[in-house]
């Protein structure tokens, strides 16, 4: 049982407050509030108790989404209903931001009201939802052509609310309606890889979670079939087709998700409902069908004059046309206090620079292209320098987006609506692989 | 005028909202510097004819209460509009007055009555929406119009205003708590509801309506294990919590058998290996359970109801809610027997790739599990490495499940991944690890060395905060074998010129005091540094100051006994007073005066006592007394409203409760006989039916009790009828149990085990879908020119007929064409054949004009097609009336597999067998229309998976075997085989199936 619901901008700004249950006064946003500035360290717990009352937050957005309860309830059902509310918000209301929800409080708590009833969890489905939400989202521009350029280019960031798609499929979901023509549909393919290399080029451990989202504003979209590889395979014992196995370990489907042809074809069928739903979600661990994009090469020793020397050689093993890599970041943990570093980079748009409070050296590389090798030797003074504390460096830890390029291998071969939609419609197939955790042992 | 130009200010407010440079909404009160004013102009626009202008007003006005501004003196004006045709600002009315309407009382009654019109609507949405605005106006006066209701609500034709109906119960119940009999009322007939939609919102309000009331699931356990899957998943993790609780409370503990001392090891060698594995084992062990449970030696086997749960909520592991997932895996591990619980492990370590927050609350569980059944998630060793991306809470949850996870196997790749963590620069993070590394040296007694070596080399790294936990870790592992180290506890000795870090240095101190003895050189020497920085050490130093030179001075009193001295009067004047204290006691203790007491003569062994070695123990290791997944748990400490798992009854309590009720002729005696027959067959289905995740407990009990049948048709004549009847009496009861809109169709199908069986493989609920097509077909009993206005017809139902097992069921449907009403409808004067009966069906008093009724009478034919005739009557008149069965009739369907047929059909061969060549009609070639026109001319069931078309079925009265076989060859030829020990039965037979298949 849901208490109360409030959502808080970073800054502590109250957004939406709303109250089921008139268990707890009005103020325990601000106690809230104070609970988190009070607190130390990357992120608050997410269970907090005040008294009898218990908060429960996440953080999307860039927003506090935060639900009190006073009686046992799991955990769980709370978390999972926060993040289904975010998600429902940017269904709403286009994307998710502190402005978007104050341009939007009347939706949201509309919103709220259908989906929690004294307490208690109602439903979640957006599909259900559409009977009963009468309020029009407000978005802060109108959508335009232009944000098509962007289409393919990610945020950088590795966090998963930074993963989001581009500004084209950033609108309500409801004003599609009005707007009439443009109906669209974007399919993803995300895919985050874990890799763990040890300190002698030998693999550790490597992980891949994959998820294909649709984002769909065609009104009359009835059904849809997403084709994937014929060759695409779960689990260890089938192989199937002629090219080259596409394999995962697990595979789980969004519940409205129909698998008739999935066995003979690979087909999924599905009605999309509108806004943005996880397709198909996949794992695949240790048994990477090709090698990890990137290999380092290191070299550290001291030299004469004291300072320690990081001589890193960086080889980029994709295929050469295929992929272009967009950034690259990496972190470069050398001992504790480091007073200065000089750098040699091997071209003139990359940068490096020192991180002083996490003592890690920077190494920016904007574009790197399939199968070639860059360096760079790094100089760093560092007061009394030991044989012991060459042992502290590392590891280097590598953050990246390959556009295009899918670790498992997994493409959409075709996408196909039905009925035929009037009026021009856009489909859209992108992939992307980010770094989740790339890191490289010294 | 002023309220004019102030509203075109607003308009123009609005309108910017749009704009880029969008700064603070229109409501929030920048532009407007008075309430007053802005809620004039509100109102005004309340109160125009425009829908728009409302709107936009409702917009703002919900806008400020969204952000909690008070609009509560608009009430007046708001509610007014309660009755708005536009749905939209009706809509934001309705979310305004929930707000408010607890504070404006008197006010809000005035919309009481559009809301009671809502609930007469004929949209269904609007009757819903209705009665949740109404039931959320706390108010206390309309509590009654709220109970009338909620009442009508909850037998509404719509499912989706039932469900309204059990959310609206909470708040009526928390308005107006001596309401609770009556609302227990509607709960109970909503539990008995069979739609999925209500399913999980009565469950919520009976959770917190009444909870105790445990006696009101029993009648409905089994339909809400059935139903879950198909529940909407919020409902799905409210039943399974309840059913957790009711299973404790009803069935005895899976795990009873196993002694304590098995419980660590066990587990281990179960649940290695692959999911197949496990699978294997499982069914293994069930194999062996029913074979114990055939012997009866075994005490204990598991309630037949028990495994449904269990079976049931299996699939829910896959879900994508998490929350769901985790309920289920709280559910097995509280219930299911251990070798069972291994499945929940890949499930939880899936949830491990969703957000953040997800991840720690599944970690915290994950680690309270770990203790337990340390074996289930060895396998996922992996999962739990720790990533740089990862939150430090999180991290930190990491450590604490590789440390519950290490063993002698695994702890050399563990101790690998820990060193390369100490690199990390997340300080809390290594302080973590090197205490993890702690606690797996203590446990694992092989590795103790290789740590503490580890951890000594440490003692050497550039970071003070390594170097600091180091030490107090390695203070503890010394402990545990001193004698060994001196050696360690030089080199730390030499340590205290560098390390600042209190506890690390009050750790030091305490260790050279505590084994001075094995330094006995260095240890005056760092007293003596000590003394000199007495005054600027922190307080937790200068107690361990305090206490080495207390130990010292027992051990060594010619070297240190000024030095002891000096630091005892050093602290006789410090500020803090503990500090104080500890010297002046001190003192009096180990200084031998004339004044001190009996105590100084044990002084030595009061400081140099053993010290028992600490334990290095996780602090998830009591945290399972919580229920898993709970608030409580998450915790570690009792949240409001927590409901405590109960324990495991000792002795279960009757089983029979949750069957559900069954009309009153067939509560057979040998109930008991029969609840004992199904214990022995829990595992019936589940060793051939692991394939299929969702198959019900309605298809095991089914085909269990055809299996039933057969072998009790084997025996005696008289002893086959009792095990017919239960037969009969059990199907009664399953369908009880189901959701179903046609009685009639699924009785019949549950007769049909063809269906059955073929349903193994299919969800519950397209049972419905799969039960044949083909119509009964209808015969003429009374024209309705020869009965004056009556007429009667009758068809062959093909379900048991209840009160008679050897009768067959005929449906006799009335229908009053006539003018005036017919009354007394019933039978009289039977004329039968020798041994024929007849059990009329009960007297219908009256038939009004026009209107229809039917009636069921059953008739034993004694395997032969003569006409049972009878009159029919009426208060006025007398029909000669006669029913003749199609041979067709005259038996029911038998399930048996494809070997048992041949088997059977070998025992009829010569003169039992008839055959005949035939050519099939053009329009029955294909398979699936030859079986459906023979079942459709007999009543059989079709042998599953047999190589052509064959059928089997007993016949009523004397359960003689009726074997049927269609084998189809080019061109539509056919040779058509009966075989039956009843000649006579078997050529009527030929010639009807002939006719059918040929037309």
């Amino acid at each position: 049982m849901i208490s109360q619901i409030f959502i808080l901008s970073s800054k502590g700004d109250h957004l939406i407050y709303k109250d089921f249950r008139g268990e707890a006064g009005s103020d325990v946003v601000s106690i809230f509030y104070e609970k988190v500035m009070t607190l130390t360290g990357d992120q608050p717990p997410v269970v907090m108790s005040h008294k009898d009352l218990q908060f429960i937050h996440v953080r999307q957005g860039g927003l506090y989404w935060v639900a009190t309860t006073t009686a046992d309830s799991s955990p769980f059902t709370i978390i999972e209903f926060l993040n289904r509310l975010a998600a429902l918000v940017k269904d709403y209301c286009g994307s998710l931001s502190e402005k978007m929800v104050q341009m939007n409080f009347a939706l949201i708590y509309e919103l709220l009201d259908e989906v929690v009833d004294y307490g208690y969890i109602q439903t979640t489905s957006s599909d259900v939802l559409k009977n009963f939400i009468q309020t029009e989202a407000v978005s802060s521009r109108p959508f335009s052509l232009f944000d098509i350029s962007n289409v393919g280019l990610f945020g950088a960031e590795t966090q998963q609310s930074i993963v989001a798609p581009s500004s084209a499929a950033t609108r309500p979901i409801q004003s599609s309606r009005e707007q009439g023509g443009k109906s669209e549909i974007f399919v993803d393919v995300i895919e985050r890889m874990t890799i763990v290399i040890g300190s002698n080029g030998m693999l550790m451990k490597a992980d891949v979670e994959g998820e294909i989202t649709v984002k769909c504003y065609m009104p009359n979209c009835t059904e849809m079939r997403i084709g994937l590889n014929e060759e695409f395979s779960i689990g260890k014992s089938q192989l199937r087709g002629y090219g080259a196995a596409v394999r995962v370990d697990e595979c789980s489907f969004h519940q409205a998700v129909r698998l008739d042809e999935f066995d003979s074809h690979r087909i999924l069928r599905l009605c999309p409902s509108q806004g943005e739903q996880t397709v198909m979600q996949y794992q695949l661990s240790d048994d990477l069908p090709s090698a990890p994009p990137f290999r380092l090469f290191p070299t550290i020793e001291r030299d004469s004059g004291g300072r320690l020397l990081m001589y890193l050689k960086l080889r980029c093993d994709l295929p050469p046309k295929s992929c272009l890599l967009l950034k690259c970041v990496m972190y470069v943990t050398p001992v504790a206090s480091v007073f200065s570093l000089s750098q040699e980079l091997s071209s003139p748009d990359q940068s490096a620079e020192l991180k002083p409070q996490s003592r890690a050296v920077v190494w920016k590389v904007p574009r790197f292209t399939g199968g070639t090798q860059l360096s760079a030797l790094f100089k760093l003074d560092v007061p009394g320098l030991s044989s012991a504390s060459m042992q502290e460096v590392g590891p280097v830890g590598l953050s990246f987006e390959l556009p295009k390029y899918t670790a498992t291998g997994l493409q959409i071969r075709f996408l196909r609506l039905s009925p035929v939609q009037p009026g021009p419609s856009q489909r859209w197939v992108r992939y992307v692989t980010h770094s989740d955790s790339y890191t490289i042992r010294i | 005028m002023s309220a004019s130009s102030a509203f075109n200010d607003e308009k123009g407010g609005s309108s910017s909202v749009a704009e880029p440079e969008y700064g603070h909404d229109p409501a929030s009160g920048g532009i407007f510097s008075s309430d007053y004013k802005r809620h004039d102009d509100l109102k005004e626009m309340l109160d125009s004819n425009k829908d728009s202008l409302k709107l936009e007003a409702m917009k703002r006005i919900v806008a400020m209460i969204a952000r909690g501004k008070n609009a509560s003196d608009l009430f007046p004006a708001v509610v007014k509009n309660v009755a708005c045709k536009n749905i939209e600002v009706k809509k934001l009315v309705y979310v305004y007055l929930v707000r408010y309407a607890e504070e404006q009382q008197d006010l809000a009654l005035l919309s009481i009555s559009t809301f009671q019109r809502g609930l007469k609507d004929p949209n269904q949405l609007i009757r819903a929406s209705a009665l949740r605005v109404l039931s959320s106006i706390r108010v206390t006066i309309i509590v009654p119009i709220m109970m009338l209701a909620i009442k009508e609500a909850a037998s509404d034709m719509s499912p989706y205003v039932r469900k309204t109906a059990a959310h609206a119960i909470p708040k009526l119940y928390s308005l107006d708590p001596e309401q609770k009999d009556q609302l227990i009322e509607v709960i109970e007939k909503l539990l008995a509801d069979k739609t999925t939609l209500v399913a999980g919102s009565v469950v919520m309000a009976f959770e917190e309506v009444c909870p105790e009331r445990i006696d009101l699931i029993h009648k409905n356990y089994r339909k809400l294990c059935n139903l879950l899957i198909d529940v909407e998943e919020w409902g799905q993790v409210v039943i399974i919590n309840m059913l957790t609780r009711y299973a404790r409370t009803q069935f005895l503990n899976p795990n009873m058998n196993e002694s304590l001392l098995e419980e660590g090891n066990s587990g281990e060698k179960t649940f290695y290996g692959s999911d197949e594995d496990e699978d294997e084992d499982e069914e293994e062990k069930e194999k062996k359970a029913e074979a114990a449970a055939m012997a009866k030696r075994k005490p204990y086997v598991m309630d037949p109801d028990h495994r449904l749960l269990l079976r049931n909520t299996k699939p829910l592991l896959q879900s994508r809610n998490a929350a769901v997932v985790m309920a289920v895996a709280q559910l097995y591990f509280h219930l299911a027997p251990k070798a069972e619980v291994g499945v929940i492990a890949k499930a939880l370590v899936r949830l491990l790739r969703s957000h953040s927050e997800v991840q720690y609350v599944v970690l915290q569980n994950v680690a309270t599990m770990t203790i337990k059944r340390r074996g289930m998630f060895e396998p996922y060793l992996k999962s739990f490495y720790i990533r740089s991306t990862d939150p430090t809470q999180i991290k930190i949850l990491k450590l604490e499940v590789l440390t519950n996870l290490a063993n002698e196997t695994n702890i050399s790749t563990i101790l690998r991944e820990f060193q390369t963590y100490i690199k990390s620069m997340d300080k809390d993070f290594v302080a973590a690890t090197i205490q993890a590394i702690g606690r797996c040296a203590t446990n694992i007694g092989e590795v103790r060395d290789t740590c503490l070596n580890g951890l000594v080399q440490l003692l050497s790294n550039r970071d003070e905060l390594v170097v600091a936990e180091s030490v107090v870790v390695i203070k503890k592992l010394l402990q545990m074998q001193p004698e060994k180290h001196s050696d360690i506890i030089k080199h730390m000795a030499k340590l205290t010129d560098n390390i600042q870090v209190p506890m690390a240095r009050a750790s030091i101190l305490w260790l050279i005091g505590e084994y001075c003895e094995h330094v006995p050189k260095i240890a005056p020497d760092v007293l003596r540094k000590m003394a000199k920085s007495f005054t600027n050490e922190e307080d937790i130093v200068k107690l361990q100051i305090i206490n080495l030179a207390a130990k010292l001075y027992l051990t060594n009193s010619k070297q240190t006994k000024l030095l002891t001295q000096y630091v005892l009067n050093l602290a006789k004047y410090d500020q803090n007073y503990d500090i104080r204290d500890r010297a002046r006691f001190i003192r009096q203790l180990i200084v031998p005066t004339e004044k001190s007491g009996a105590l100084s003569k044990y002084a030595k062994k009061l400081f140099l006592a053993l010290k028992p070695a600490p334990v290095l123990e996780s602090p998830f290791k009591d945290r399972d007394h919580f229920q898993l997944g709970s608030l409580s748990h998450l915790l570690n400490a009792k949240a409001g409203g927590y409901q405590e798992l109960p324990d495991w009854p000792e002795a279960a309590p009757d089983p029979s409760v949750r069957n559900v009720e069954v009309p009153e002729w067939t509560k057979c005696s040998s109930r008991e006989k029969r609840k004992e027959k199904k214990v022995e067959k829990p595992f019936y289905s589940d060793s051939e039916g692991e394939s299929g995740p969702t198959e019900s407990a309605d298809s095991e009990s089914d085909s269990a009790s055809g299996s039933e049948s057969g072998s009790g048709s084997e025996e005696s004549g008289s002893g086959s009828e009792s095990e017919e009847s239960e037969e009969g009496s059990e199907s009664e009861e399953e369908e009880e149990d189901e959701e179903e809109k046609d009685k009639k169709k699924k009785k019949k199908e549950l007769k049909k085990p063809v269906q059955e069986t073929e349903s193994l493989l299919l969800p519950l609920f397209r049972l419905q879908t799969i039960s044949p097509s083909s119509a009964l077909k209808n015969y003429e009993l009374l024209h309705r020119i020869t009965g004056e206005g009556l007429s009667v017809e009758y068809c062959f139902s093909r379900q048991p007929f209840s009160p008679d097992a050897n009768m067959v069921a005929v449906q006799m449907h009335f229908t009053n064409n006539a003018t005036s009403d017919t009354k007394n409808l019933h039978m009289e004067d039977v004329k039968l054949q020798s041994g024929m009966r007849v059990k009329e069906f009960p007297e219908i008093e009256l038939l009004p004009a026009g209107e229809t009724t039917t009636a069921v009478m059953g008739i034993d034919f004694c395997d032969s097609t003569q006409a049972a005739n009878f009159q029919l009557c009426t208060h006025t008149r007398k029909f000669f009336v006669s029913i003749q069965p199609p041979v067709g009739e005259l038996m029911r369907p038998f399930f048996m597999t494809e070997n048992e047929f041949r088997k059977e059909q070998g025992q009829l061969m010569g003169m039992n067998e008839i055959t005949e060549k035939l050519t099939l009609d053009a329009k029955c070639r294909n398979e699936h229309a030859i079986v459906q026109r023979v079942t459709t001319a007999a009543n059989l069931s079709r042998v599953p998976c047999g190589s052509d078309k064959e059928f089997a079925g007993r016949t009523v009265t004397s359960s003689s075997l009726v074997l049927v076989t269609v084998a189809t060859k080019e061109e539509g030829a056919a040779q058509l085989t009966v075989n039956c020990e009843k000649m006579v039965i078997g050529t009527m037979l030929v010639k009807d199936i002939l006719l059918a298949l040929t037309q």
